[in-house]
Parts: structure tokens; C-alpha cells; sequence
């Protein structure tokens, strides 16, 4: 931890990469790095990217010397200051007031009847359209955002404002362009969530339910980070559940011998489930921000440097995951950092693992006989800072 | 200092000396005992630093938690109705001197 600077190994430079390569398909870029240096500097990226395991895992168990509030955010711009851009102890006060509501007993008892509704709803849907609709936009998306929006409590809102303000504000995260519209579409829905807000409070008070915002009403918690909070959820919430229910299906059809497995076998469904995210993880990076100079894995970082964690990276790293570029149901069970760890570790596991790996994908192996990819129609998957399948076309019976 | 050992299966005991106030889980992830993986920081969130606590120490243990309960529920190895704990929420020094503990074969 201490190690003289002089012991260490200035960070090396990877000036080849781009934005573009990284969105189309990050993984070869991930080897190349991963096998000369834990860290480096991504001047496309403006970041130090660490891809490395153990690396990674260092970093998420020690907010001192890595921070996650980092200068200039462009999240705190899009999002407001939440949660997930504070250390402790700020940050366990916000994460304190989410009480029970995300946790597997208020899954069983609230939440998994009105996760079977919304699939029952929405396959029926999928169903309705035919074979050659499309997975995730006829079927994983409208799920996944209805229910996020009944656990947040915004009775006042569709699933699809739910989605416009998931997609928008990720948008202005990610905003590294600076672009004016991005930022305007960001900021309207910055607004309107503001305002839904403001408007469903009085009446989860006086109508409470189970709901994320109806706990907030009886927590000595401020409305700025309320509202912070929220649009961090929003933005957490919706696309990684639909990320990781399209990649698991795309993965399972694209592999017979895993399917016929775990059609056999119903159970195997939550292996299924942790291979994927593990395979692909839905949010790929996340910032932190180092508070002093400090070596990390033997390599020099100054004060102040801003780091991408690449979890998409740690997560297939050849000295912990065997074969770790296949799809494999079968591995040797070991921790994956896609959820991230420590203090921040995903809130919404729980609800993401009930409600895909326990309800929507049993459900769409056995409603939609002989499941399979349309061999005319390519489905696409992108992304790296959040990757997932952008279409997903389907025939079935 | 307080000491703790963690039995694993194979027959290898990791014995830790460590600060009064650390947890079973900080411990065993500062110093990479293996089986103990302890996700989410010692929020009782993820169910990952699951023990069996060795009958002689069971005593001086503090009660299990709501959270801790719905979390032994959710543990990948069987839940023991008496040894099952979440080594997050154990603590040792202030009357827990030394604590023996089984480590499951599965933590996730």
C-alpha cells in the first residue's frame, strides 16, 4: 500500500483505443490491455482504465485511497449528487433510507405477484405482435420498466416516461461529448422526474404502499437527495435488468447444449443468470477517483487521477475465470464484479435476480415453444460503459 | 488482539490475529481467506460471508438481526438452524476473545 514511488511502474498510455471499437465490442480491446498493465491511460476516454481482476476488486473494497465522489461528474449533472457518487459516511445515510423495500423478504411479499402480472402482460404482448418481434423492445424493456416503476412508486408515470428518463439521463452520464441536445433531453427529463416527484409524495403519504417512494416519506432524508436518488435508480434500474434478461436469452439460444440444460432443469435458471452477468456485465464501468498519489498493483496513479473501474474487463480476466471470453453455465463457481462490491454494491440485485432469472425467463422458455434467434434478421449487441442487445428479433412454435 | 480461525473442509485453518471491532468478514477478505468472498462490504446484503459458528462459541454471540435472517435464507450453502451465521455481523473483542468458525463449501 505504501510502496515508494520509485518502486513502481509508470502507468502506460493506450492512445489505439476508441470510443467507437469500445461501443462495437470491447472484449478484444479488454485482452490487449488486460495482458500488458492492470491500469492504463485512455486519452479517448479521458480516464485511466484498470481492467485487471484483482485490481478492480482492490479499488471497491477501499473508498480512503479511491472515491467515489468524483470532481465534475457528468453524473451528478444529469442525475444530481446521489448515492452512488458519495462515500461513507454520506453515503450510508442516502443508501439507509431505501430501508427494506429492495430486499429479498419485500420481494417475496410485495413484489414477485406484481413481477408476474407484468410478464404475464407483456408476453402476451410479445405474443400478440408474432414471431419476428422482437425481444427486447416488444417484451424486456416494457417489463423491465413497469416494474421499476411500481417499486419506485410513480403512479403518476408510464413505463415509457420511465424509460425516456432512464435512456435520456444515462445519455447525459455519458455525455463526454458535450453534446447541447443530449444534455437538453437530459435535463427535461431531470424536470419531469423532478416533478413526478414533487406530485406522488402527498399521495404515497397519505396512500402508502411498499414502494421506494412511499418509504422515503417517513425518512429524515432531504428532497435534493430524494430526488438525486431516484433519478440514479431510474437510471440503475431499468436498463440492467432488460440488459441482462435480452444477453441471458441471446446466450442460451445461441448455445443448444446450455439451453437443453437448464430447460431440464428450472433451477439452473439463477446459474444462468450469474454467467451473464458475468459474461456481460450490464453497467461495463463505473468512476471512481483517486484522494492521494498511490500505487495501485504496482502501478503509480497521482492524486486526483479519474478512473473508469472496467468490470466488463475484471469480469474476464484469464487468472480467475477460466475460458473466460465463453458462455459457460458450467464454470467453476467465483465471485464476478458485476454488481460491483462493498459499500455500493447494486441495491437492486435481489429484485434483478427475482425478477429475471425466477419469473421472466422460465416464463419465456415455456410459453414461447422452440424460442430461437431469426436467422434473417441479426440481432445486435453494444455497448461498453452500459452494453446489452440493441435488437433482438425472435421466432418461436 | 483477538483471534480467529476459519476451518475449511480440506482440513487447512486460517488463524487470524486481528484488532478488537474487526468483523469476520473484514477480516477474512483484508487477509484472503479463501470462501469468504463478502460482496457488499458488511451490509448484510448479499448473503456471500456465510459461517458455521463452532457450538462452543455460540454463547457469546449477539442476535440475529432481521436483516441477518432474511439474508441466512438466501445463502448458497444449507442454512444450520443453530451454527448459520453471516460473518459480517460478528464481531470480535469486547467478551468474543477468540471465535472458531466453519467455512462453507459454497458462499455463492
Amino acid at each position: 500500500m505504501t510502496a515508494a514511488a520509485t518502486d513502481a511502474r509508470p502507468v502506460p498510455t493506450a492512445d489505439w483505443v476508441t470510443i467507437p471499437d469500445l461501443y462495437r465490442n470491447p472484449y478484444p480491446i479488454y485482452q490487449k490491455l488486460r495482458a500488458e498493465s492492470p491500469v492504463h491511460w485512455v486519452p479517448a476516454v479521458n480516464r485511466y482504465m484498470v481492467t485487471s481482476y484483482q485490481a478492480c476488486h482492490v479499488i471497491e473494497q477501499d473508498q480512503e485511497r479511491f472515491s467515489a465522489d468524483e470532481t465534475n461528474s457528468l453524473m451528478k449533472r444529469a442525475m444530481g449528487h446521489s448515492m452512488l457518487r458519495k462515500d461513507d459516511p454520506e453515503h450510508d445515510v442516502d443508501r439507509k433510507s431505501y430501508g427494506n423495500v429492495l430486499r429479498p423478504k419485500a420481494i417475496k411479499e410485495h413484489w414477485n405477484a406484481i413481477f408476474q402480472a407484468n410478464s404475464d402482460k407483456y408476453l402476451a404482448q410479445l405474443k400478440a405482435a408474432g414471431p419476428g418481434s422482437d425481444f427486447i423492445w416488444d417484451y424486456a424493456a416494457p417489463y423491465a420498466a413497469e416494474n421499476l416503476r411500481l417499486i419506485m412508486g410513480f403512479h403518476n408515470a408510464s413505463q415509457e416516461d420511465m424509460q425516456r428518463w432512464s435512456q435520456t439521463m444515462i445519455d447525459g452520464t455519458g455525455n463526454y461529448a458535450d453534446d447541447p441536445e443530449v444534455w437538453a433531453k437530459s435535463e427535461q427529463s431531470y424536470n419531469e422526474v423532478d416533478d413526478a416527484i414533487d406530485e406522488i409524495l402527498p399521495y404515497l403519504r397519505k396512500n402508502p404502499d411498499a414502494s421506494l417512494l412511499s418509504g422515503m416519506t417517513s425518512m429524515p432524508i432531504p428532497l435534493e437527495a430524494i430526488r438525486a436518488n431516484m433519478k440514479m435508480t431510474i437510471g440503475g434500474g431499468l436498463n440492467e435488468p432488460r440488459d441482462v434478461l435480452g444477453t441471458t436469452v441471446w446466450a442460451l439460444l445461441d448455445n443448444p447444449d446450455q439451453l437443453a440444460q437448464v430447460l431440464a432443469d428450472e433451477t439452473l435458471y439463477a446459474r444462468a443468470f450469474e454467467e451473464s452477468v458475468r459474461w456481460v456485465a450490464p453497467i461495463g464501468m463505473y468512476p471512481r477517483e483517486t484522494t492521494a498519489d498511490t500505487v495501485l498493483e504496482g502501478v503509480q496513479l497521482p492524486a486526483g487521477a479519474r478512473l473508469g473501474i472496467v468490470v466488463g474487463a475484471a469480469n474476464r480476466d484469464p487468472a480467475v475465470f477460466e475460458d473466460p471470453e465463453s458462455f459457460n453455465i458450467n464454470r467453476e463457481k467465483k465471485p464476478h464484479l458485476a454488481f460491483g462490491g462493498g459499500n455500493h454494491f447494486c441495491a437492486g440485485a435481489w429484485v434483478a435476480r427475482a425478477s429475471v432469472a425466477q419469473i421472466a425467463m422460465p416464463q419465456v422458455f415455456r410459453e414461447l415453444p422452440n424460442l430461437r434467434l431469426d436467422p434473417d434478421n441479426t440481432p445486435v449487441d453494444a455497448g461498453w460503459v452500459f452494453r446489452g442487445m440493441t435488437k433482438m428479433p425472435v421466432l418461436w412454435g | 488482539m483477538a483471534k480467529i480461525s476459519f476451518h475449511h473442509s480440506d482440513g487447512n485453518v486460517d488463524v487470524l490475529d486481528v484488532d478488537p471491532g474487526t468483523s469476520l468478514m473484514r477480516a477474512a477478505v483484508t487477509n484472503g481467506v479463501d470462501g469468504i468472498v463478502g460482496e457488499c462490504g458488511g451490509q448484510a446484503m448479499c448473503a456471500t460471508c456465510h459461517v458455521y459458528v463452532r457450538p462452543e462459541y455460540l454463547d457469546g454471540l449477539p442476535d440475529i438481526g432481521d436483516d441477518e435472517e432474511e439474508m441466512l435464507e438466501c445463502t448458497a450453502g444449507p442454512r444450520d438452524e443453530t451454527r448459520s451465521r453471516l460473518g459480517c455481523q460478528i464481531t470480535v473483542g469486547d467478551g468474543l476473545e477468540q471465535i472458531e468458525v466453519d467455512v462453507p463449501d459454497d458462499q455463492i
